[in-house]
């Protein structure tokens, strides 16, 4: 048993939160996706905050064997990296949201034109949004995705083209280059220098809450399932 | 010094009166909180000046500490009952005396022991005076500043929480608001310093002038009331967003709204 969870890159134990209706225990191992499965108020949504320790709750995360509540929060964060389903923009412009500019190849691959980066967020649809926060978010390299229904607001097509992003993002170790290269890679490489070393490269996993039976279909071959009840069992 | 006496306040008393008339009568529902508020700026002034004139003559300095320990705290009070939502257990009332008192003393001790040099230091004539220039000024901006926090922080939550996801601080997180919250504050003095000298005659130097000072004396000492109000609120308004967005937060960075309470 123990060497078992010592070979998973993230282990939850017994995590619950207000909202939830029972603790949850799993162990998930690099390259995995799960999708969290659930009829809605069953506290999936607060169960995701509660992995990246945006909310109150009890249990247990490590990520690979370090206790969250060991690390920073900023630092836990940066690594177990929760998206949420309505993205929020603080600045005037698209592009003042990103530390590191993501590469046009990559903004292509999920249908979004360079130019985007200069608009206002306001001007944006909320589905242009939605992916313009994944590659923000992605841009830190995080280990973990939480993804609470990202591609909600997306056509068919546009959340085919951030599924296969996101199985791309899951094969592609930390420190080397994503699609395209060039500048990326360089700041990539000086992020790597700053705490994310000590983690070993290509660990990475995906949690997944999804409404969309289609998505789930589509996902069915490469994805483990976490069912939410209602009724405590 | 022409003197009025308390027949011409009276008199005047009728100039509000007949202007809650006029206001009832376009509509406007407040003119109750109008005639609650004129009356009890006369009460207050009223026992302010019987206070001050026993404490002039009484001498003993512990009549001064008392008369600022009691404006202090009417200033905290103040600044927790113009919040719309309010820390819970008090503690906006208490962030308010904190920012309020820290700086106004530190300011008013400061320009008596090194600038006016009155002997003795505390004598009531100057401290209590400039205090109370000092903390009503700094009431204002505090109470606005925080008031801009609080309600800034509600409403763009999830502004605040998308950060705190992407591994930012919290105090990254809050930049965007603070900056908002020391412009609210900070905008009605930079007004005032604006105004001073074209627009308005400012209080005290009017007051100092009507009371047959020489008017370049007065101009002098209102500079250096102007720089102090500047400064207290400044600094005062500082320490309290500092203090309110840090409460905003628990131990592991989280924005904990539950410490809100709406009024």
């Amino acid at each position: 048993m123990s060497q078992v969870e010592s070979s998973a890159l993230f282990n939850i134990k017994n995590v619950m939160a207000q909202g939830m209706c029972a603790p949850v225990n799993v162990s998930i191992s690099a390259g995995q996706t799960w999708m969290v499965v659930g009829s809605s108020g069953t506290g999936k949504s607060q169960f995701l905050k509660s992995l990246a320790d945006l909310i109150v709750h009890q249990g247990e995360v490590f990520l690979n064997g370090v206790n969250q509540q060991a690390m920073l929060p900023e630092q836990w964060r940066r690594q177990v990296m929760y998206f949420p389903a309505e993205t929020a923009w603080w600045q005037d412009s698209i592009v003042a949201h990103f530390d590191t500019l993501p590469d046009q190849a990559m903004l292509q691959s999920i249908g979004l034109p360079w130019s985007i980066l200069q608009k206002n967020p306001d001007e944006c649809s909320s589905g242009e949004k939605q992916r313009l926060a994944l590659l923000r978010g992605l841009s830190y390299q995080p280990s973990i995705l939480l993804l609470d229904e990202i591609t909600a607001n997306l056509d068919v097509e546009a959340s085919i083209r951030v599924e296969e992003l996101l199985q791309n993002y899951l094969k592609t170790p930390v420190l080397s280059a994503q699609i395209g290269g060039g500048q990326g890679d360089l700041s990539l490489l000086k992020r790597g220098g700053s705490g994310v070393e000590n983690l070993s490269p290509p660990q990475k996993a995906i949690i997944w809450v999804s409404h969309d039976v289609a998505q789930r279909k589509r996902m069915a071959p490469v994805v483990q399932h976490l069912v939410f009840k209602t009724e405590v069992s | 010094m022409i003197t009025i006496s308390y027949w011409d306040l009276l008199t005047l008393s009728s100039l509000v009166f007949l202007l809650g008339g006029a206001l009832w009568l376009n509509g406007f529902s407040k003119v109750g909180g109008l005639y609650w508020a004129t009356l009890r700026m006369v009460v207050q002034l009223l026992f302010m000046g019987v206070w001050l004139s026993w404490v002039f003559h009484s001498d003993n300095p512990i009549w001064v500490i008392l008369i600022g320990f009691v404006m202090l705290v009417a200033g905290g009070y103040e600044i927790s009952k113009r919040q719309q939502y309010r820390f819970k257990k008090m503690h906006s009332f208490l962030i308010g005396l904190l920012s309020l008192s820290f700086i106004s003393l530190i300011l008013l001790i400061g320009v008596l022991v090194f600038i006016i040099q009155p002997d003795p230091w505390h004598q009531p004539q100057y401290l209590i005076p400039l205090l109370g220039m000092l903390l009503g000024n700094s009431m204002t901006a505090i109470g606005l500043g925080l008031d801009t926090l609080t309600r800034n922080a509600v409403q763009l939550k999830h502004k605040i929480e998308a950060q705190l996801a992407l591994g930012k601080t919290a105090k990254e997180s809050m930049q965007f608001i603070k900056e908002q919250s020391l412009h609210s504050a900070m905008i009605p003095i930079i007004n005032m310093l604006v105004a001073a000298g074209i627009i308005s005659l400012p209080g005290m130097m009017t007051g100092q002038i009507l009371a047959g000072a020489d008017p370049v004396e007065a101009v002098k000492y209102q500079i250096m009331v102007m720089l102090l109000i500047a400064t207290s609120t400044g600094a005062g308004t500082l320490l309290a967003v500092q203090l309110a967005s840090r409460r905003l937060f628990d131990e592991r960075q989280r924005l904990q709204l539950s410490q809100l309470e709406k009024v």
